[in-house]
């Protein structure tokens, strides 16, 4: 049956009339029930959204998008998602999808003032290359910058990678995960010489408690929500307990619920590894086989430009990641002042439940999971709490067994996949490998079949500094792609705005609407998005996911990968290498970057006719090759057999995801035990192989105070971060009216006592004004946040609320991730 | 008003001018009035939550339904959950309320529970009262029936 | 002592000698004026929202939840104050309950509810004792500002009209029935009826 469109019509009609006339209808001709036409494809792909990292069933019909729901066949959600996921199918469908690229022009060519102009793909490569080559020429490998993601696909990350740090041979490459989970990362280095966490959601159903560190997971990991509640509910005798400087959603749940002084999670830490050894609580045996003691480097300053007074008093800013080795005894004698009584004044928790939270963990017959994400990384001491987390599992053994893990969740869906397995950073190569390292370099270079010498030792930039050097007219190329560092980076105002209108840099957005970052760019490049391109991302429990392609992007967008794909064909190893390096090299003179890096005899050597039947790839037809699997089994090398082995690329397009190491097609879903983690030797029981000797350290660190705190001139303290509404700068999510229409602007979270202090009520619009910057919003009383009197909560959805030119760029020191959560804020009524 | 310090007052906001125009450019308008990142422009009055209890358009039958009330002091925590006083099988007959969907009641591995899984207890997740606003941007987004009956339409 | 307390009877019970018969009725009525004002005025001290949230318990509690509700802050800017629902208003009523409250400063002694938890644990029984006052008096106090004769049910929203006008009309069902928890939280539900 072929229906056509007055068929439909009056079928609709006919329901109406008959639904409005009360009329049941015999037949169902209000119903098109032909196979042929109600029929939609169906297929798998991980959500857009969160570090979660659930799988959703995706509908597509004449290349469109039209249903989505919760994957029940996803270990991760089992069939849920949030709010944000049911919304997915809307998300790539705003009415301002960028479909061409555009360059700020006057009478014809480029002006760093001019009104953006529609151009053709090859008038923007032809500007870009015309940049970025003479920045290279003129000012080296560090003046061409890179800004990626924690949301770019595998292959897209590690063809960025590879395209700066083998092509341009500059490690000024960066992603936005450095603001997300950099202090995460060091805190697994320090501790355990290897990155990631070596529980899996398993956890969530064995654990009998669970303690989350400055984490409000009801709002920003909604599906793990789900898990916990699930056990909270239906194992009534499972405790709860919520740490952070304001009241949330998650507090709903809490058995122990504290709120605590900014920045006193260090106290509180110091205070249960105390507990903990007074209370004779101490794994006595797990603690001599498995882990040894050191003293961490203290005073070791902000992370602030270093001509900021602040900066210039701290005395061991330049070996802040440094530590000496100690004992237990020292330990012990190290943790004694932090006492209940001092642990309760200072973070003005009652000490009752403190004390109930030190049990928790010191009660041997409790399996305690440990949770935070932003709370604790966006800290200018992240990488000091972590270690202070990973202290309290070691000294009670409660580690890499189920129900007992200390769980850094993840913010970007690829977080882990992308940022920090592929290593994306200014300082990394892939599986954990050091730029700084000459054994990692020619690791990576051989891999590459790169010459020796290829990969340079010069650090590139971390985020933070990138816009500091963009300020500086240091960089003078800069490219960043599915990220909005405008709205989400620190100090728009002093440092990252000042920097992206410098006349000195050419600045390239690429993403999918007008971003605040894309309307600050000199060219904005258009992209294809989630499912219009074939991905891969990674999740906090280590599960690769992979989709395909399901629909054509809209207009002349192009995926992220094909951009850097294509652009490497504009350049020759004249042009980016020394004439040194190609002298010794002869065989790579003359070549194309595209030619060395991507049709290198492994990343091409995979055919379409290899991409699974039924699926569109555009890049493949594009290039002639099934650029993502050559990408991907290239970018495996650097793990298999090193406790990073991914299983084969096919693999994953059937199964819903895998937990590396994948070793033998087996996942592994707790590592560094015996009998669970294949990399453990026999008889060890633990083994913590990121370590020279399996040992992992117990770090002694103290309080410091933070850089900024409230004053009489900036009396109130500004926390910022998200709602489970929107997803980070909301690009995606307030184009879906219905998230939109839920929370359709950032308000001000203040306690109503503080309100009438100011003069001020529920919807008066005010003022908020810190040493940077200023920022109009409406005050907000009685909302889901309940902060306590003397700090707010704005959250950073919102384009039209820049709350980020009010923030601090100061950073941990070690981690350089900056802290979003605390400095000082002045708020007046605007009357 | 002293005459020097008005003019120091004027040569400020010029210069406070000039800063910001160099910072700003032309750019298309997205969610914010395009090439105006450096200013700061008031901030709408919070809306209204629709309240009037009529059911809204799924775009796909998936899709959890939005809350067509409002939903101010509802409370949904380890003591009470005020929304099932109403939507639970129990009680939307005498509520009028349309009854949880019989997903609710299933565990992860969608056995059915003698009461509300656990799973779905936050309701708000999923769930999300609406404000008596315009959207953001226009969303070309269109359902099934409507992709049917273009491509009924097409020769 | 016994002798002592007999010669104080002896006085009481022998008429005056120096006070006129006018002078003790007018004097014992401007006392018995100052008296009554005194305790009166001692009473509605205490039947103040001041009086209630010098105690932390009112305070960090209750007080802090009602703060979230309608019941403090709306458009109008009326107020319920803690007696405004939790004193009834009928000065017998008024008196028993004030003795009821004597139990109250036991608990204050005694530290019954001195922390969020105990409190929290507390929550059910108090609760319960609120409610039932409202349910045996038919929610007068609800009713002392929200009379079922004024409500104009055209303002009101579709599913509030419907409980209005049948089972609140029919007096089948009272105000808290169903509007448990508007000004503070709930205590744990289960087996509430309705819940």
């Amino acid at each position: 049956m072929k229906l056509t469109r007055r068929d439909f019509a009056k079928a609709q009609a006919g329901a109406v009339a008959a639904a409005a006339a009360g009329i049941p209808l015999v037949e169902a001709s209000n119903l098109v029930t032909d196979s042929d036409q109600t029929q939609m494809q169906w297929s798998k792909a991980p959500c857009r959204f969160c570090g979660t990292g659930c799988s959703v069933m995706v509908a597509t019909k004449d290349n469109q998008v039209v249903a989505t729901h919760g994957d029940i066949k996803a270990e991760v959600n089992r069939g849920l998602n949030c709010v944000k996921g049911y919304f997915l199918s809307k998300i790539m469908y705003g009415q301002d999808r960028l479909t061409k690229p555009l360059l700020r022009m006057k009478d014809g060519k480029f002006d760093k003032n001019g009104e953006f102009a529609e151009v053709s793909w090859d008038q923007a490569f032809d500007i870009m290359a015309e940049k970025s080559k003479a920045a290279l020429k003129n000012h080296g490998p560090n003046s061409v910058a890179m800004f990626g993601s924690g949301q770019w696909t595998v292959w897209e990350g590690y063809a960025a990678s590879k395209l700066w740090k083998a092509g341009f041979r500059s490690n000024n490459i960066d992603p936005n995960a450095r603001h997300c989970m950099a202090s995460a990362v060091m805190g697994f280095m320090r501790t355990f010489g290897m990155d990631e966490p070596m529980g899996c959601y398993d956890d969530f159903e064995h654990a009998n408690a669970f303690v989350l560190w400055g984490s409000n997971m009801a709002e920003m990991h909604p599906v793990l929500w789900t898990r916990l509640t699930d056990r909270r509910l239906s194992a009534p005798d499972t405790k709860v307990a919520v740490l952070s400087t304001y009241e949330h959603r998650s507090f709903e749940l809490a058995d122990i619920p504290m709120v605590f002084t900014p920045h006193t999670d260090l106290v509180i830490l110091n205070y249960i590894a105390n507990y903990i050894i007074e209370n004779d609580a101490v794994n006595k045996s797990f603690v001599e086989k498995h882990t040894n003691f050191v003293t961490g480097t203290t005073d070791i300053g902000y992370g602030l430009r270093p001509t900021n007074p602040m900066e210039a008093r701290a005395k061991n800013a330049d070996k802040a990641n440094t530590w000496e080795a100690s004992s237990f005894e020292q330990f012990a004698e190290f943790v004694k002042p932090y006492t209940l009584e001092r642990a309760a004044k200072e973070s003005g928790v009652p000490a009752e439940r403190l004390e109930a939270l030190a049990k928790l963990y010191a009660d041997p017959n409790v399996k305690v999971m440990s949770l935070w994400t932003m709370g604790v990384n966006q800290h200018t001491r992240g990488v000091w709490v972590n270690n202070l987390i990973y202290n309290i599992h070691l000294l009670t053994g409660k580690i890499s067994e189920p129900g007992n893990s200390p769980f850094s969740l993840t913010g970007q869906p690829s977080a882990c996949g992308t940022a920090r397995e592929v290593g994306t950073f200014a300082h990394r190569l892939p599986a954990d490998l050091l730029v700084a390292n000459p054994k990692h370099r020619a690791i990576a270079e051989k891999i590459w079949k790169l010459p020796e010498g290829t990969v340079s030792e010069v650090l590139g930039h971390h985020a933070v500094l990138q816009s500091r050097k963009l300020k500086d007219g240091e960089i003078k190329f800069y490219w960043t792609q599915v990220t909005n560092n405008m709205q989400a980076g620190p100090n728009v105002m002093e440092e990252i705005l000042p920097g992206w209108r410098n006349p000195e840099a050419f600045v390239v957005v690429s993403d999918v609407y007008p971003t605040v970052s894309a309307q600050a760019a000199d060219l904005i490049l258009p992209s294809a998005m989630w499912v219009e391109k074939e991905g891969a991302y990674g999740n906090a429990e280590r599960r690769t996911q992979f989709w395909h392609q399901l629909v054509k992007a809209k207009g002349d967008a192009k995926s992220d990968l094909w951009q850097l794909v294509e652009f490497s064909k504009r350049f020759t190893t004249e042009d980016a290498w020394p004439t040194e390096l190609l002298d010794k090299n002869p065989s790579f003179k003359g070549k194309t970057l595209f030619d060395v890096l991507f049709a290198n005899g492994k990343v091409n050597a995979f055919s379409n006719d290899q991409i699974e039947k039924g699926y569109n790839n555009d890049e493949a037809e594009a290039f002639g090759f099934y650029l993502q699997k050559g990408l991907f089994e290239e970018y495996a090398e650097f793990g298999r057999g090193h406790a990073h082995d991914l299983a084969p690329f096919d693999t994953y397009h059937q199964e819903r995801g895998l937990r590396w190491p994948v070793v033998d097609g087996k996942e592994t879903k707790w590592r560094y035990r015996e009998g669970s983690d294949p990399y453990v030797k026999a008889g060890k029981e633990f083994e913590f192989y990121g370590k020279p000797d399996g040992k992992a350290l117990i770090f002694a660190l103290p309080y410091e105070a933070p850089p900024e705190w409230p004053d009489a001139d900036f009396p109130f303290w500004l926390c910022t971060g998200r709602v489970i509404e929107h997803w980070h700068t909301g690009s995606m999510t307030d184009r879906v009216d219905e998230l939109h229409k839920a929370v359709p602007q950032a308000l001000v979270y203040m306690h109503p006592d503080d309100a009438q202090k100011i003069g001020v009520r529920r919807g008066s619009e005010v003022n908020l004004t810190t040493r940077r910057g200023e920022m109009r919003a409406r005050v907000e009383t009685r909302g889901r946040n309940k902060p306590p009197q003397g700090l707010v909560f704005v959250p950073f959805f919102d384009a039209k609320r820049l709350v980020n030119k009010l923030t601090l760029d100061a950073t941990d020191p070690i981690s350089k991730q900056t802290d979003f959560k605390k400095c000082a804020v002045k708020i007046e009524a605007i009357v | 008003m002293n005459k020097q310090l008005l003019i120091a007052a004027c040569m400020g906001l010029m210069a406070w001018g000039a800063v910001a125009a160099s910072l700003d450019a032309p750019a298309p308008d997205g969610r914010r009035p395009g090439g105006t990142i450096a200013q700061e422009t008031q901030a709408e009055p919070i809306p209204k939550i629709e309240n009037k209890d009529l059911k809204r358009l799924r775009n796909y039958p998936e899709q959890p339904p939005t809350i067509p009330h409002k939903i101010d002091g509802y409370q949904v925590n380890t003591q009470s959950n005020k929304c099932l006083s109403c939507h639970s099988r129990t009680n939307s007959a005498k509520a009028q309320a349309p009854m949880i969907s019989i997903t609710h009641y299933m565990d992860r591995d969608g056995q059915p529970l003698a009461t509300v899984s656990p799973r779905r207890y936050f309701c708000e997740q999923c769930h999300v009262p609406q404000h008596e606003t315009p959207a953001a941007i226009p969303n070309t987004f269109k359902d099934i029936d409507k992709v049917l009956e273009e491509s009924a339409a097409k020769p | 002592m016994w002798s002592l307390f007999k010669s104080y009877w002896h006085i009481l019970r022998k008429p005056s000698v120096h006070y006129s018969l006018g002078f003790l009725t007018l004097g014992g009525f401007i006392a018995g004026i100052i008296f009554w004002g005194g305790f009166n005025t001692a009473l509605e001290a205490t039947n103040t929202e001041q009086f209630c949230i010098s105690c932390h318990e009112m305070r960090d509690n209750v007080y802090v939840e009602l703060k979230d509700t309608i019941h403090y802050s709306n458009r109008s800017g009326v107020r319920a104050t803690c007696p405004d629902c939790h004193v009834p208003h009928n000065w017998t009523d008024k008196i028993a309950r004030k003795m009821q409250a004597s139990k109250e400063v036991w608990g204050k002694i005694f530290g019954t509810i001195n922390t969020r938890e105990k409190f929290i644990a507390h929550r059910r029984e108090l609760a319960e004792h609120e409610w039932e006052r409202l349910k045996a008096n038919d929610s007068l106090e609800c009713r002392n500002c929200h009379n079922f004769d004024f409500m104009d049910f055209t303002r009101q929203s579709k599913r509030a009209v419907k409980q209005h006008s049948t089972a609140l009309a029919s007096g089948e069902a009272t105000c808290i029935d169903c509007h448990k928890g508007i000004a503070h939280q709930l205590p744990d539900m289960k087996g509430v009826e309705g819940w």
